[in-house]
């Protein structure tokens, strides 16, 4: 049987556009709006060969207004 | 009974919560490897000190002479401003690892003057520059040092110049478990009128930004009249009010990040962990909460004093809201009243009180004064340490059940680990996470004043949430797999006999489960660490870092592996240990005869394969008349690394001496033995014989027998080799002149006499052991000299010095070795201190030349402290030292034996004898 693994869901910061960015456990890249609730108002996000994310720790989805359920 | 003793009995019979305020704030998070979730593990670089003041740590804080609660939610710390500096001094400064010439150190200069047990006393001093503190220089000058030379210190950079700075003494003093005084005075040292900014702060651990379903506790402040009172609200702590005397502002704020300073990303609200640095910096009104309220506080003093005079500040941290401590004029006053004064001097007498009955009366005023601050450093590195191993993982990508993880740079292994408790620090700047094998020695010197927290220490290193499945004791964080001496057997049968001395009746409990989890661990050795089974050991680095040729945690550049004579010795006296434990228990239990018969017989084995019966290369040679490593190459050669350090020393140690209660009472355990010595003749044929009775019928457990100690003893007790007028060296002066050079493939190895610091960058270059001398091993030594007294006595006499002509039984060379160890703490003729070398202010001047400070190891010829500087840990043996040969004779100690050496009494319990050890 085919099993697709799904990833762990990871965070990042792009300090040009100074915004969080998520990847989900699909592999799509969402940029979170400032403000409340900035999951709900997630943006689609594709990182180009310019693009520079650094890796922010997991225990930062607080912090960046992820919510705690999503792995 | 001294009323601190009386604190120690209700916290020990009644659960009155005395510890549970204390000084567990670390003084450094940053560059932590818990901190840590860089990719790569350069935990340093990761998260920074220039970091430290606007992002918030995830397990645990810091900060200067500070205090928090047992679970550390509620945290106390001092911070300070001089007018000059860029940012506030919240926490202490220091190099990392790559920035200074010697691997990490701290920049500053702190004492930790005294502290009893509870903390219900405690006393700190830090010194703070009225000029601009020198960060940069300090950096710049210090990476662009080598490794011959020496750091580069605060003082060097002229930061105290004509004495311009502040001593600020911090004093707490409880009043009850939950009532905690605090006096902050600060001279001006200076020769001119000088202003200071003094911001005592009080701040909850970021709990809620974590997502644990934490609320978000919250301070704010409280009405009240002469004072300025803070209700701190935490749902598991309950209320708590922090009053300031007199009428300071409070700056409030958030302990959260700034995540425009560290990310780039604009902040969620302008009150962050670094607003009040903003505030009173840079002048940013708009960072402090005008709701007065949040997660973070400070009240902000700017006090000025004359030269030679000093400010006061004054606050308290209890569960009293200022109604109750409202006097009769409706002023808050009770607070900081004539009753604050006699609560303070009163702690401070009862401080004098405790000591007065546990420092020997025979020790002169600077003797006493050393033990006390040794003692003092051991109280305030007590140390909240927080780390959920499993937990670490998962938030940085690499949960050890998930199939899309990313490999952690380390403690991949020990997801099992959860630890939360408050552990005694080697140093609470260089080295703020425990370590196994310095923790067995802190427990011998703590149980001087605090039996039951050094019983408790010990404990928690066996428990399931440290220990790990396999019966592994955690080394540290930078790697909790590696390999540390196992010396935890012989704290706990030390720790045990201690509490049965003072109460006539052990913890045989605690010693049984002790023993249970310490079999684990010894299974661990004996599976993981005896290569052959031939009952000899391999342990890598072993904790003694650069003594080997090559670097011992590595695969060798040879091929092949090593045959480690202190590995092997370490676990020829962990079977004493157990032979010992298990001893004990017998005594009621039979069923832990066989347990002793089996160590006893299983030391005997690793005993003799130290002398490698049946091969040609032994780790003993006979012609140095000394112990050495072996290497064995993958072609089957064997050669001895002939490197005289103190790897060859550590066969002594494993010396005990037995009384003969378990024959006694178990004769059948007597013949049983008697046959496994007399069938295997050879055994004992290399190594001391058991079955030979010393003074007073006692027996003796020794690699070495008379022969061999005798040419160890020549080549120790000489000060062209290890004896310097300071203890022992790590290794052989004799290398001096004689390096040990060895080539492979076309590249020289060489092991030089070094007395100071470390040449090569092998373990973090930051500790020294080809010259250095180090106290922990230097008492592992004494103690086996005092057994090997117990059983040769007065007619063993060797020259010490050797070639010297003076003749001295081995307790007189014991308390020798533990004068010359003392004396680096000790002012000497001269009236120097030789710990402090050639600095001449810590030498001569009256605000420096009394406060001591206990480094991590110290120079080989003249007793200069080196390494980490605030490592009262093991360095805190010398109280324990000081302690023993002020109190034990050679007659008393030839005639009780082993039960000779008497603990401070405690007068809450019967007094009664103590082992040696």
């Amino acid at each position: 049987m085919l099993t697709l693994s799904k990833q762990a869901v990871n965070l990042y910061v792009d300090r040009n556009a100074q915004r969080w960015i998520v990847r989900d456990a699909y592999g799509n890249f969402w940029l979170l709006p400032l403000g409340e609730n900035p999951w709900d108002r997630r943006e689609p996000f594709l990182p180009t060969e310019e693009t520079d994310l650094e890796p922010i720790p997991g225990h930062y989805k607080s912090i960046v207004g992820l919510p705690f359920d999503m792995t | 009974m001294s009323a601190e003793h009386v604190r120690l009995d209700e916290a020990r019979t009644r659960k009155v919560p005395w510890r549970k305020w204390g000084p567990y704030l670390s003084e450094r998070q940053w560059g932590t490897v818990r901190e840590d979730y860089s990719e790569g593990g350069d935990a340093w670089n990761y998260f920074t000190h220039d970091q430290a003041r606007s992002r918030a740590y995830r397990w645990g804080e810091d900060g200067i002479a500070g205090i928090s609660d047992d679970h550390q939610r509620l945290c106390f710390a001092l911070a300070l401003w001089n007018g000059k500096d860029a940012i506030l001094k919240e926490r202490l400064f220091g190099l990392t690892n790559s920035e200074s010439n010697h691997g990490e150190d701290v920049k500053e200069y702190y004492f930790y003057l005294d502290s009893t047990p509870t903390h219900s006393y405690m006393k700190y001093l830090y010194k703070y520059p009225q000029g601009e503190f020198p960060y940069a220089d300090l950096v710049e000058t210090s990476r662009g040092r080598s490794r011959t030379e020496f750091e580069y210190e605060l003082i060097d950079t002229g930061a105290f110049a004509e004495n311009r700075y502040w001593d600020v003494f911090v004093e707490y003093a409880k009043d009850s478990p939950e009532d905690m005084l605090i006096e902050i005075t600060a001279y001006n040292r200076g020769p001119e009128t000088a202003e200071l900014h003094i911001l005592p702060t009080l701040w909850f651990r970021n709990l809620w930004s974590w997502g644990e379903g934490q609320n978000r506790p919250s301070l704010t402040e409280v009405k009240a009249h002469g004072a300025s009172v803070v209700r701190a609200s935490e749902a598991s702590l309950g209320p708590r009010y922090f009053a300031c005397d007199g009428a300071a502002p409070l700056l409030f704020t958030e302990n959260e990040t700034n995540t425009s300073r560290i990310f780039g990303v604009p902040n969620r609200t302008p009150y962050v962990k670094d607003s009040i640095n903003n505030y009173v910096i840079h002048g940013k009104v708009d960072a402090i909460n005008p709701e007065k309220t949040g997660t973070k506080v400070a009240a902000h003093y700017r006090l000025s004093a004359r030269p030679g005079e000093a400010a006061t500040v004054r606050l308290r941290l209890c569960e009293a809201p200022p109604e109750v401590s409202v006097d009769l004029n409706g002023s808050t006053s009770a607070f900081f009243g004539a009753k604050f004064d006699e609560i303070l001097n009163a702690r401070r007498a009862e401080a004098d009180e405790f000591y007065g009955e546990i420092i020997p009366k025979s020790l002169d005023a600077d003797s006493a004064n050393v033990m006390r601050q040794a003692l003092a450093g051991m109280m305030w590195s007590k140390q909240f340490y927080l780390y959920d191993v499993d937990k670490w993982l998962e938030e940085r990508g690499s949960d050890p059940f998930k199939s899309s993880r990313k490999s952690a740079p380390r403690n991949e292994h020990w997801h099992h680990m959860y630890n939360g408790d408050v552990i005694s620090m080697p140093d609470k700047w260089e080295y703020p996470w425990y370590a196994a094998w310095d923790l067995a020695f802190h427990a011998l010197a703590l149980t001087l004043v605090d039996p039951d927290f050094g019983k408790s220490q010990l404990k928690l290193m066996l428990r399931e949430r440290y220990m790990h499945p396999n019966g592994q004791i955690p080394a540290y964080e930078w790697n909790f797999g590696d390999v540390n001496p196992p010396v935890h057997a012989w704290a706990t049968i030390f720790t045990y006999r201690l509490e049965k001395g003072m109460g006539g009746e052990g913890d045989r409990e605690w010693l049984k489960s002790s023993f249970q989890k310490l079999l684990l661990n010894f299974t661990w050795w004996v599976n993981r660490k005896d290569r052959t089974g031939r009952n000899v050991f391999e342990g890598g680095f072993l904790g003694l870092d650069n003594i080997g040729v090559f670097d011992r945690n590595a695969p060798l550049p040879t091929g092949g592996y090593l045959e480690q004579a202190d590995g092997t010795a370490w676990m020829a006296l962990f079977c004493q240990n157990m032979l010992e434990i298990a001893t004990e228990l017998a005594l009621e239990d039979p069923g832990y005869a066989e347990m002793a018969l089996k160590f006893c017989e299983h030391f005997l084995w690793i005993a003799s394969s130290m002398a490698h019966l049946g091969e040609d290369t032994g780790m003993w040679d006979e012609e140095d008349g000394f112990f050495y490593d072996v290497l064995r190459h993958p072609d089957g050669r064997a050669e001895r690394l002939k490197v005289r350090s103190m790897v060859g020393l550590l066969p002594l140690c494993a010396a005990t001496t037995l009384e003969g209660e378990m024959i006694a009472r178990y004769p059948e355990f007597g013949d049983r033995l008697m046959w496994f010595l007399d069938s295997r003749p050879e055994i004992a044929s290399t190594i001391h014989d058991p079955r030979k009775r010393g003074v007073n019928g006692r027996q003796l457990a020794s690699i070495l027998d008379e022969t061999k100690l005798r040419r160890v003893l020549e080549k120790m007790l000489d000060e062209n080799e290890f004896l310097s007028p300071y203890g022992l060296r790590s290794l052989s002066r004799y290398h001096a002149d004689h390096p040990y050079v060895i080539h492979v493939g076309g590249q020289e190895y060489r092991v030089s006499y070094l007395p100071a610091e470390s040449d090569t960058s092998m373990f973090g270059g930051n500790s020294n052991w080809r010259g250095p001398i180090w106290v922990p091993v230097n008492a592992l030594i004494i103690r086996s000299l005092v057994h090997y007294y117990l059983y040769y006595g007065d007619d063993f006499q060797v020259e010490c010095p050797t070639g010297s002509g003076q003749m001295m039984n081995l307790f007189e060379v014991a308390r020798e070795i533990s004068r010359r160890l003392n004396g680096l703490f000790l002012r000497g003729k001269d009236g120097d201190r030789p710990v402090f070398g050639g600095t001449h202010t810590f030498q001569d001047d009256p605000h420096w030349r009394d406060y001591l400070l206990f480094y991590e190891y110290f120079h080989g010829d003249n007793g200069a402290g080196l390494g980490a500087s605030h490592q009262t840990g093991w360095t805190g043996l010398v109280a324990r030292l000081l302690h023993l040969f002020a109190t034990l004779t050679p007659e008393t100690a030839q005639e009780e034996g082993k039960k000779a050496y008497r603990n401070p009494a405690n007068p809450a319990q019967a007094t009664a004898a103590q082992t040696v050890c």
